[in-house]
């Protein structure tokens, strides 16, 4: 059973791994946005610390999330979109496999596959950019264990977000609609439009532990040393608990939509 | 008129599909308020960006959530220009007896942007109202000015990437950084930047005229010359002839893509 999901995730992998060209201009974007970011906190930083973050830990935040900003959207296969809104998704629906399953593992090799395409030549070159502009080490080596784990934790959470948004496409017939819901949520609560740590702090209390700060903001802030790898293990398990907590109902809101849906023939 | 015809279609055709046309509008809506409570609570740390207050520094906002749904709804086509070029449109717009700049106004109207605008114009002001400014006609005039002078900047960098994609045919993400990213610089004074960004972003693509230009101006506040600030929105609105003129001449080489 397992070796079928396995196919579908190698299958959309290899899809795309084909758009290289897309890549080089989305990474050429990327760079110039995270310049952009650092720019902008660089005005805003008139004391040498802000939250307890230094200019140099704010700039590496900003270019591992351009690095992996692939993986911190949420996003749905546009062909899953269309099968739901033109009708195609019945003939799905004979196969024998759970669908829930199968849009999972085809999401997350999507995702996957343009992380990898991405993440390294942003790196390097954020490497080599002169002080404070810069991606620094991390802080030590069990931090970056740390990182990795925790990196893989949100690639998941990321994915598990994004699958509330086909629910939303079969409750409203609007995939862009509900792709932008979840998307302008999540982005504002993961701290893709302002890092999490440059919040009031009031507001970092309640969003560490809601799911959405585990896409991207934990892995971060554990390279960076924001976060000491004792804290980081703790919110590592929180993470994993809301995993599954979050693909437990997933599955069930996708099977009750799939129960609700009417095929009108044609 | 004509124009009037195409916007009875436009209106007709987008409320065939009411729910869907209101569930996108709601969510940008949502995107936009979401880029404005990200913008007060970083205020909340700083209180002060480079001398601009939280309410200023809205204003600037408000004006970019003014003029880009503006341009957005009025010259979608000029936005998704490739999609014109690919279907194969373009060829049949050439070969009508119309103006095809006119055409290309009408081929398409994306209403799901006025909720967008409106929210633009609110949030517009909210900030006037908050921020004690000595009013006079002057400060009036050249406040509709950089109004205007923001839609004609976005729309020229909509001409000018449409003049790319006639070479391109696809939208090149590229291209996106001149548009997006100009949005998202000038929602704060584009003063604060780098030297090399702000210098880009006053004499090449002009977005300081729309920005903290006339702005500081009417805030009474800056270094620079008031006449000139005055003045800049009105220098910021040339922008728009070379943007023209480059899409008239890539438009002179086209070659169609065929069927």
């Amino acid at each position: 059973m397992l070796k079928s999901y396995i196919g579908i995730f190698k299958m959309e992998f290899k899809g795309e791994l084909q758009y290289r060209a897309k890549a080089i201009s989305g990474i050429a974007t990327q760079f110039f946005w995270g310049l952009l970011q650092i720019y902008l906190y660089m005005a805003f930083m008139t004391s040498d610390t802000i939250n307890g973050l230094t200019l140099s830990q704010l700039s590496s935040y900003v270019w591992l999330g351009q690095a992996f900003f692939a993986m911190r959207f949420i996003t749905m296969n546009k062909k899953i979109g269309k099968d739901i809104t033109n009708g195609n998704v019945c003939y799905k629906f004979v196969r024998p496999i759970d669908m829930y399953d199968q849009w999972y593992a085809e999401g997350i090799g999507q995702k996957l596959a343009s992380t990898l395409l991405r993440f390294a030549p942003i790196i390097i070159i954020a490497i080599f950019l002169p002080p404070n502009l810069r991606l620094y080490a991390p802080v030590n080596f069990i931090a970056f264990v740390l990182f990795v784990l925790s990196l893989i934790l949100g690639l998941l959470m990321s994915h598990t977000i994004s699958m509330f948004a086909i629910f939303l496409t079969f409750k409203t017939l609007s995939d862009k609609g509900s792709v932008g819901i979840v998307s302008s949520i999540s982005n504002l609560l993961s701290g893709v439009i302002i890092p999490l740590p440059l919040l009031p702090l009031s507001l970092q209390n309640i969003l560490n532990y809601l799911p959405f700060r585990f896409i991207s903001d934990l892995p971060f802030r554990i390279y960076i040393g924001n976060i000491s790898t004792h804290e980081g293990l703790i919110y590592l398990a929180i993470g994993f608990a809301w995993l599954i907590v979050l693909i437990i109902l997933g599955k069930n809101l996708i099977k009750y939509a799939l129960k609700k849906t009417i095929i009108q023939g044609g | 008129m004509l124009y009037k015809n195409y916007l009875k279609m436009h209106i007709k055709s987008s409320f065939q599909y009411r729910y869907n046309m209101i569930f996108i509008a709601f969510n940008q809506v949502l995107i936009n308020i979401g880029e404005v409570l990200a913008v007060y609570l970083l205020f909340q740390q700083f209180t002060l960006v480079a001398g601009w207050t939280f309410y200023q520094s809205l204003l600037m906002m408000g004006i970019v959530f003014t003029v880009f749904p503006f341009d957005e709804c009025f010259a979608r086509g000029y936005d998704e220009f490739p999609q014109l070029i690919q279907s194969g449109d373009l060829d049949r717009f050439l070969i009508r007896p119309v103006n095809i700049h006119y055409q290309i106004f009408g081929s398409k109207i994306e209403f799901t942007k006025i909720p967008r605008l409106l929210l633009g114009i609110t949030i517009s002001i909210i900030a006037l109202v908050n921020i004690n400014i000595d009013w006079n006609i002057l400060k009036v005039l050249v406040l509709i000015a950089t109004y205007i002078c923001g839609i004609s900047v976005i729309f020229g960098l909509f001409v000018f990437s449409a003049g790319i994609s006639i070479f391109t045919v696809e939208n090149l993400e590229f291209i996106n950084i001149l548009t997006n990213g100009s949005k998202e610089l000038a929602y704060y004074p584009i003063n604060i930047y780098a030297k090399w960004l702000t210098r880009i972003f006053t004499y090449i693509i002009p977005i300081a005229c729309f920005n903290y230009l006339p702005l500081s101006y009417i805030l009474e506040i800056g270094t620079i010359p008031p006449w000139l600030c005055a003045i800049s929105p009105l220098l910021g609105m040339l922008f728009l002839i070379p943007c023209v003129l480059f899409f008239n001449y890539s438009l002179h080489k086209y070659k169609s893509t065929g069927t």
